[in-house]
């Protein structure tokens, strides 16, 4: 599992960032981001939804599952 | 080779694009694309080349700045003229994005030199604005087997081509002879609309985007026309041609698109 520490990170390079680790992951695996609340916790599990991924919420630690 | 902090940021917006990646991002800096001519269309098509973080850009002119030149040729600006057209654009581009390694080429491109120019690019966008250097640039092209993207424009209307030797039709397929002299009305004579030129120019970094990146469908074996003044776009289909003396005998590369 890969996880990455985004808090402190505005949008959109939140998600520029989490893209960039999905893009070297296989399908299937998983990747745990840290958010801040707010914009962030909206819209990066949101993207990352309409990319297709499975996203899980908890607090402020987003998990991806890539597909 | 992966992308710096500071390219994540440059280049954001284009990243979060779903269709685009860092692995597009990273083929685009990869390449080299040769601009010719830096006018009206080789202003936007440079620009936004340069801008979305192309590796390397080389920009081929041989004309100086003229007055009459700034209504639609974007990387000029007044101070400018007199000033070699190939450096001034260069010292634009390199302002817009000191990322990309940019070379100015202050010549024309003719027969003699115009392997030696496009040889190793991987795209080359026809931006120049005479007959005769068209069909130069599509048989060198064809020769080097180099994807190129072909745009004209006069009065209101203007054409986009994309063309990929030896797997979609070549600008002397679609167009085998040059019109006579006599008929071709230059821009001296029949003017241009600055906007018509920067959508033509836009249409052609964006064909060449797409084929260095393989994001998206480049415009291959049809003709895009636009018409400024109804803002209408038509699609004409084209084929190669089996006798093209140009692009007949090129074997199909592995480019992507």
């Amino acid at each position: 599992m890969t996880e990455i520490d985004l808090t402190g990170v505005p949008c959109p390079m939140n998600w520029v960032r989490t893209r960039l680790m999905l893009e070297q992951l296989e399908r299937g695996q998983q990747l745990d981001v840290l958010l801040d609340p707010g914009e962030p916790l909206r819209s990066v599990p949101a993207s990352a939804r309409e990319d297709g991924h499975e996203v899980v919420v908890a607090e402020n630690r987003v998990t991806i599952v890539k597909r | 080779m992966t992308l710096t902090d500071r390219e994540l940021e440059r280049y954001s917006r284009q990243l979060v694009l779903p269709e685009w990646s860092g692995e597009a991002q990273e083929r685009l800096r990869a390449a080299s694309a040769i601009v010719v001519g830096a006018g009206a269309l080789g202003s936007p098509a440079a620009m936004y080349l340069t801008a979305a973080g192309i590796g390397r850009i080389g920009v081929v002119d041989s004309d100086a700045v003229e007055l009459s030149n700034l209504h639609r040729q974007l990387l000029h600006f007044t101070p400018d003229v007199e000033v070699a057209k190939a450096e001034n654009a260069a010292v634009k581009l390199r302002a817009l994005n000191p990322e990309v390694e940019v070379d100015p080429y202050p010549a024309r491109l003719e027969e003699a030199n115009a392997e030696a120019i496009l040889m190793g690019a991987d795209v080359v966008l026809d931006c120049a604005d005479s007959f005769e250097t068209r069909y130069v640039v599509n048989d060198t092209c064809c020769a080097l087997g180099v994807p190129l993207v072909e745009g004209a424009v006069l009065g209101l209307g203007g054409q986009v081509m994309t063309i990929v030797p030896g797997r979609s039709a070549c600008y002397r397929c679609a167009f085998p002879a040059s019109p006579p002299p006599e008929s071709v009305p230059s821009c001296r004579e029949a003017g241009v609309l600055g906007p018509v030129a920067g959508i033509v120019g836009s249409i052609q970094a964006l064909e060449a985007i797409k084929l260095l990146t393989g994001v998206g469908h480049p415009l291959l074996d049809r003709i895009l026309q636009v018409d400024g003044a109804t803002t209408e776009q038509t699609l004409i289909a084209t084929e190669r041609r089996a006798d093209c003396p140009a692009c007949s005998q090129v074997a199909a590369t592995a480019q992507s698109g």
